[in-house]
């Protein structure tokens, strides 16, 4: 650092559902010189942020009219994205929905949907991270690779001392269930493999188990009767249990039953002992997408609003059911890649329709865009709020300036709101 | 190109490496070098005769793609894993069941050798995968 950088402080890091909020910036001119504390990917994200910015061909006024033009026209519009954005643009996004009839949903659609669906059949029992860090003598992850998608939740929140917990490594234990052996596998105390797609029936075996069933087979899911009565017996005699799971569980075969059956063997083990669950949500603000999108819709995400009224329905309004049928006449999207992340026959119709792109940087989708406009990337270059995975929520502070010109999300999509009512007049 | 091919289920997920350089640039080398390779047990790579880099063609009942094999010493034969991301997803079904969710994970496929053919850029991709029939 030389005489003229400033190190600001507790700075929460834009990238996953952690949302760590113990982040050293050294900034020198404007610029990020240094990221003290963040993983590597918060390190990326930090110290790139003013590299392969998204391209804009003409004014953004231009831009603006055209994105309204295009909106105005449709006669379905899906509003798409969301997640890695702060909570003020959402609620420009859900205006824009409203006012044309069309659909908005978020990413969760693709990743913690069916967490969701499951929690609206059998309740939420959630933990806190503080919670975890301090009181949890066991932790399971299922279905999840934390290590990879969220480096710093095992040394923030599940290896740390905590109050109760006076060492975090030798006081609790930590399991992995999932089909393969993953980084976070191995650094576990405990790998359980088990067969893939076979979730549903090893958590079903695990209630019956609980409840003192017995069960007439050899093994379930790759597990035997014997390992699984083990397991069982562990979880009712833990003082405090934390089950966090991953896509592996919302992703694969059962998907939301996955979820419910998950939801109800935490309640079954709360016969016992104290145990909760909290999904390992991936981008920083899709949690907040789904309360933003409950606040001003009713509904977390798949709204359609072709009534004049919110209508919610997954499966029928989900972005990939939306595109995959051909129904979806232009895409507006905010703070996500489709485009990377879709299906290819979702991605096939995606490049049929006048698509908006509204991102920081260039992606896959910007390649099919008509119209990409750059924003300012919340969290470094503009301030907002956004939404923890254990449901917390947190002030993202402007670090540096944007480039020259290039406005938050939140700002871009208002201007596309004004733009529409006035051609619609 | 070699007929005899290796059956897997194909699964995918976050790496730490694809997201560092998502975050470097989507569009950019570093990423296709992280998204487009499948990792695969050591016993899966010496039945298709292959050395870790070389071309893999991974087809499902969806498509089919080409990315470069990788070594998961940690991994047993049966399952494979491509990272998340556009190679991935050229491979995966769309059916969301009605959820709202495709079937990113377990996906039945086949893995044949396809020494010498070239992993294509994610634009050349998305060319790819939008143009066809």
């Amino acid at each position: 650092m030389t005489e003229d950088s400033i190190m600001k402080e507790h700075i929460v890091c834009p990238f996953c559902g952690c949302l760590c909020d113990d982040i050293m910036v050294g900034v020198e001119d404007n610029k990020i010189t240094e990221n003290k504390n963040g993983c590597t990917i918060s390190q990326a994200r930090f110290l790139n942020h003013y590299d392969d910015r998204l391209e804009m061909n003409a004014s953004l006024k231009e831009l603006v009219k055209k994105a309204a033009e295009i909106i105005v026209k449709s006669k379905r519009l899906l509003v798409y994205g969301l997640s890695s954005t702060e909570n003020d643009a959402h609620r420009e996004a859900y205006k824009i929905a409203e006012e044309v009839g069309g659909v908005v949903d978020n990413t969760s659609s693709v990743c913690h949907g069916p967490t969701i669906l499951g929690r609206q059949e059998s309740g939420e029992p959630v933990a806190s991270l503080a919670e975890t860090r301090h009181r949890a003598d066991l932790i399971i992850y299922w279905g999840s690779n934390p290590q990879f998608a969220h480096p710093r939740h095992m040394s923030r929140y599940t290896r740390a001392d905590g109050m109760y917990i006076k060492d975090g490594k030798k006081d609790r234990k930590i399991w992995v269930v999932d089909i393969r052996k993953t980084i976070s596998a191995g650094v576990a105390d405990k790998f359980v493999k088990i067969n893939p797609g076979s979730d549903l029936e090893v958590i079903s075996a695990l209630r019956a188990i609980a409840r003192g069933k017995v069960l007439d087979v050899d093994e379930v899911g790759g597990l035997s009767i014997e390992e699984m009565t083990e397991l069982v017996e562990t979880m009712k005699n833990a003082k405090y249990g934390v089950l966090f799971f991953g896509l592996g569980l919302t992703q694969s075969k059962g998907r939301h039953r996955n979820i419910d059956a998950a939801i109800r063997l935490i309640q079954d083990l709360n016969h016992f002992t104290k145990w909760g669950m909290m999904p390992m949500r991936g981008h920083y603000n899709v949690a907040g997408a789904n309360k933003t999108s409950t606040w001003q819709t009713g509904y977390p995400y798949a709204v359609d609003y072709a009534r004049g009224y919110p209508r919610y329905q997954p499966g029928e309004y989900t972005a990939v059911d939306m595109l995959v049928r051909g129904e979806a006449d232009a895409f507006l999207n905010i703070a996500a890649d489709p485009a990377a992340h879709f299906p290819k026959d979702a991605v096939k119709h995606l490049a049929k329709i006048p698509v908006i792109n509204i991102d920081p940087k260039r992606n896959m989708t910007s390649l099919l865009a008509k119209v990409n406009i750059q924003t300012a990337i919340a969290g470094i270059e503009c301030d907002g709020a956004a939404t923890r995975m254990d449901g917390l929520p947190l002030y993202l502070k402007k670090v540096v300036d944007p480039p020259d010109g290039i406005l938050p999300d939140r700002d871009v999509l208002r201007m596309i709101y004004d733009e529409v009512r006035r051609l619609k007049k | 190109m070699s007929r005899v091919g290796v059956e897997a289920l194909l699964t995918s997920g976050r790496t730490l490496k694809q997201g560092r350089t998502m975050e470097l640039g989507k569009l950019g080398p570093e990423y296709l070098q992280e998204v487009g390779i499948c990792e695969m047990d050591k016993v899966t790579m010496e039945a298709l005769g292959l050395e870790e880099g070389d071309a893999v063609r991974v087809e499902t009942i969806h498509g089919s793609v080409i990315v470069k094999s990788k070594i998961d010493r940690r991994a047993e034969p049966g399952v494979v894993f491509i990272p998340c991301g556009p190679y991935a997803n050229a491979v995966t079904g769309p059916d969301t069941e009605g959820t709202g969710m495709p079937g990113f994970k377990s996906v039945s496929a086949q893995l044949f050798a396809a020494k010498g053919e070239n992993v294509l850029d994610v634009e050349a991709l998305l060319k790819q995968m939008t143009e066809e029939e």
